[in-house]
């Protein structure tokens, strides 16, 4: 029984239990996916946000 | 016709003999001797069960008329082999399916899973677009609520603080009319609501300072009862903004609010 097995018995052998798993796995997709975008516009955008200048206004 | 013969000598010696009166408009011949053979259009033959039994499986149908190639031997041409194509489970021909669909079957979900998954993701983000674009728009929100610094209006004074263009009244209430409108009893109302209904705290009351009447807005500490008066058709208010006497039928209405400190007012 290798690792393979299992998940297909467990996850991927019933459409119930296969869309749930990919609904939950979309939601943290979706968190990893936005989390990504932000940091790499933040990196494009360094120095120049009001965030990074903040500290020099209050 | 055989009248005119008969009234004509001269014709009627020449046909005595005949057997026959012919019309003399004719063209044709009198008939005289043996008909020739007609000829009539053959008969079309009819697709039918029997017609087809006849034809095809008499002897003549039968009877191989070209000869045909016959192979009988197929050793001459390649089997492709798509070896390269097959998943290595499936490439031994002895193995068993029992023991290889489940991965097999596993990975062709895991596709499947990251393909929904990634269609998920991407029907959640356009949902969620059309969603918000029935939100009202980002100027329309900063005007919709209003932050009151309750510092600046004393005891006994009413502010009138312009609020989703009506007027707002925030009444910083005395002990005296807490007392007052706490202990009036709802018979004498005509639109029944307690004072703890109406206000947050007794020392603040907020309503909207539009006479329910027909909206004129009501002036602060004037009437019979202290409270508003609605100098239009003289409606009497008292200090929790309840109709007391006069044409409204009821009593002022008390927006959404909430403290957000001791000395700040969130109205919306």
């Amino acid at each position: 029984m290798s690792i393979v097995n299992v998940l297909y018995k467990t996850v991927l052998k019933r459409p119930s239990r296969f869309f749930v798993v990919v609904a939950v796995t979309s939601l943290f997709f979706e968190r990893t996916v936005d989390i990504g975008i932000e940091s790499l516009y933040d990196r494009i955008n360094r120095g120049k946000q009001w965030k990074d200048i903040s500290s020099k206004y209050e | 016709m055989f009248r005119n013969i008969q009234l004509n000598g001269n014709i009627a010696n020449a046909v005595k003999g005949c057997t026959e009166v012919v019309a003399t408009t004719s063209t044709k011949a009198p008939f005289a001797g043996k008909s020739p053979k007609q000829v009539l259009p053959t008969k079309p033959i009819f697709l039918t069960n029997y017609n087809l039994q006849s034809t095809l499986l008499s002897k003549k149908a039968l009877t191989p008329v070209t000869t045909t190639q016959v192979r009988l031997v197929h050793t001459d041409f390649k089997v492709p082999d798509y070896t390269a194509y097959r998943r290595d489970s499936v490439k031994n021909p002895s193995a068993s399916n029992r023991d290889t669909f489940e991965k097999r079957n596993a990975f062709t979900y895991m596709v499947l899973g990251t393909a929904v998954t990634g269609t998920m993701f991407c029907a959640k983000a356009v949902v969620h677009k059309f969603v918000l674009s029935m939100a009202p728009a980002a100027d329309v929100l900063a005007l919709a609520s209003i932050e009151v610094n309750l510092n600046e209006i004393p005891e006994g004074k009413n502010a009138t603080i312009k609020w989703r263009g009506k007027p707002l009244f925030v009444r910083h209430r005395t002990s005296a009319e807490i007392q007052i409108e706490q202990n009036t009893s709802l018979s004498e109302l005509r639109d029944p609501e307690d004072d703890s209904v109406r206000v947050q705290k007794p020392e603040w009351l907020v309503i909207i300072g539009v006479c329910t009447h027909l909206g004129c807005v009501p002036i602060a500490n004037a009437g019979e009862w202290g409270g508003y008066y609605c100098p239009c058709h003289g409606s009497h208010y008292d200090a929790a903004g309840r109709i007391r006497k006069g044409p409204a039928p009821s009593n002022m209405e008390v927006p959404p609010y909430k403290f957000i400190d001791d000395n700040t007012l969130l109205v919306g």
